[in-house]
């Protein structure tokens, strides 16, 4: 059972796991509830079923690699770059330019490459470095007309999609990361129920009427509250006795996922008002596409790792440059 | 400097059965790549089983424009595309019947993937579906291919077009380029399941114009009418 007690080794492992089974089964509870009472209405009902559901899928999927292993990590961290790219250059117009979309491929393909090979020299280099190939990439087809607005629209998707999200696959490369990638994917997303659900009891006043018109100030305050202290408590338990073990600083990582979630939501709501549509996609029932469900990770995967990377680093143990074999 | 504008993928938000057959569907990345690599296999195919040979390339306008030609068999639309090049051939869409390439899905991702179609519903287009296509054509700088006879001769001879070709071109800039194909009933007879060797040839006439045409039932029976007539003087003399 080695591989078990790797997957399930750290008890901040073994407690997330329980308590994401547990909250499932009683949010199934709390609905079964709503509908054998007649509490909620049948409209209602339904959106917070199809909202289980769905989360009831994803989760195990979000989970499973983290559970698994670096390489699993890394793989669903590509694909959900891709998958991400997808919608958004579809919902931008920007996949009808395929060189451009093609940079931006190869790029979400290096960097996630780079995290594989654990070569944080490369893994830094190519933000410049597809940067400088988007912007000359349009240049042969001599049509100046809209170059300023595809080249920053592929910067931006390779930024989000490429370089932002690999960072949680490079996280992967430390050997106890675990509990905490456990952490920040869990985080993010009870950071989306805790503002719906503080939003919905106290109410008042709009965070930003035309940029998401049901988001509240209290929905944005009660989530930073929630997630700061829950990230700070767990996060507490799985820094214990390393530079991070410090209330300030833990706190401080607690509200960057909490300030971070919400900044990505509220990214992908301007994005989609600037467009006009609702939802990216409709891959996920009760959620709509990947970008409306992973939006809130997007920022806090980047803002989380320097934070950590400033105070402890990350793997400096591990073997470095695994399938290049540099120094 | 230029307008620019956010322009979303016309066929965004549609489930993926329904996104193959829309009128609004726009190839990405993978479905670009897909078709690229099936229409360079086309123009072996049609090079080492028919000796394809082309007269006329010359008059080949720039996209968009709608290219009309007679209908013997199955290998008429990957002709006519096997015939255009750049640009043209990367925005060209065969009209396909709906109730031929679209009803199963797995047919429908072939169609709409590989041969690029976009689906008609013989007697049942819709003035919406009609509007779409021709906006289509010209905003989106596409290439639409028709056979007007509306189904495959079954000897051979060309039948009557149909008028609904009108619909797509009678009062707007965009030409049509009329083509004749000779060979494509003896390689391929309705009677066959599968094609046999023979030489095709496609003729390509100069295109005509129908800016001035009124866009309605009699000018679509003129577009017809001098389509066909500029498509059956292209067939050569036995």
């Amino acid at each position: 059972m080695r591989g078990w007690d790797i997957a399930f080794g750290h008890p901040v492992t073994q407690g997330l796991v329980a308590a994401t089974i547990g909250i499932l089964l009683l949010a199934a509870a709390v609905i079964g509830a709503l509908t054998v009472t007649g509490r909620a209405s049948p409209a209602l009902r339904r959106e917070l079923w199809l909202r289980l559901a769905s989360w009831a899928v994803l989760l195990p999927l979000i989970m499973a690699p983290i559970l698994l292993g670096r390489e699993w990590v890394i793989a669903a961290v590509t694909l959900l770059g891709l998958a991400c790219l997808r919608e958004y250059d579809r919902a931008t117009g920007l996949f009808r330019e395929h060189w451009l979309v093609a940079v931006v491929v190869l790029g979400i393909l290096a960097v996630n490459f780079a995290a594989l090979d654990h070569w944080y020299g490369f893994f830094v280099a190519l933000w410049p470095l597809t940067v400088t190939v988007i912007a000359v990439a349009s240049i042969p087809l001599d049509r100046p007309a809209g170059y300023i607005q595809r080249t920053a629209l592929a910067i931006f998707a390779y930024m989000l999609f490429g370089a932002g999200l690999a960072h949680l696959g490079y996280m992967a490369n430390d050997p106890n990361y675990r509990p905490l990638l456990l952490l920040l994917v869990l985080a993010v997303g009870l950071n989306d129920v805790a503002a719906f659900t503080s939003g919905k009891l106290i109410g008042g006043r709009k965070l930003l009427p035309a940029t998401s018109p049901n988001k509240t100030l209290s929905g944005a305050l009660g989530a930073l509250v929630c997630t700061t202290l829950l990230v700070a408590y767990v996060a507490g338990l799985i820094f214990e006795g390393t530079p991070m073990d410090s209330t300030w600083k833990l706190l401080a990582l607690g509200a960057l996922v909490s300030i971070g979630g919400q900044a990505g939501d509220l990214m992908l709501s301007s994005i989609k008002r600037d467009i006009g549509i609702k939802d990216m996609g409709v891959l996920l029932p009760g959620h709509g596409g990947i970008l409306d469900r992973f939006n809130s990770l997007l920022l806090v995967a980047p803002a989380t790792f320097h934070l950590i990377q400033f105070y402890i680093g990350w793997g400096l143990d591990a073997p470095t440059r695994i399938l290049t074999g540099g120094p | 400097m230029s307008d620019w504008k956010i322009k979303p993928a016309r066929d965004l938000g549609l489930p993926t059965a329904e996104r193959l057959r829309s009128h609004g569907r726009e190839a990405g990345l993978v479905g670009g790549l897909l078709q690229g690599g099936w229409r360079r296999l086309v123009r072996l195919y049609m090079a080492v089983m028919h000796r394809f040979a082309v007269t006329g390339r010359e008059h080949l306008p720039p996209p968009p424009f709608v290219i009309v030609a007679n209908h013997a068999s199955h290998l008429d639309a990957l002709a006519v595309g096997a015939a255009l090049r750049g640009p043209a051939a990367r925005r060209a869409h065969a009209l396909a019947a709906g109730d031929t390439f679209f009803t199963s899905t797995p047919m429908a991702a072939f169609a709409a993937y590989a041969i690029n179609a976009l689906p008609v519903w013989r007697r049942r287009t819709r003035p919406k579906d009609l509007a779409t296509l021709r906006a289509r054509l010209e905003e989106d700088g596409l290439v639409f291919i028709l056979f007007p006879e509306g189904t495959r001769s079954r000897d051979g001879a060309m039948a009557a077009f149909q008028p609904g070709l009108g619909a797509f071109v009678a009062g707007s800039p965009v030409p049509v380029v009329p083509c004749w194909l000779e060979g494509a009933h003896a390689a391929w007879p309705p009677q066959r399941r599968w094609p046999r060797p023979g030489r095709l040839h496609l003729h390509i006439g100069p295109p005509l114009s129908f800016a001035e045409t009124p866009q309605d039932r009699a000018g679509w029976t003129q577009v017809a009418a001098q389509c066909e007539a500029a498509v059956r003087a292209l067939e050569p003399r036995r």
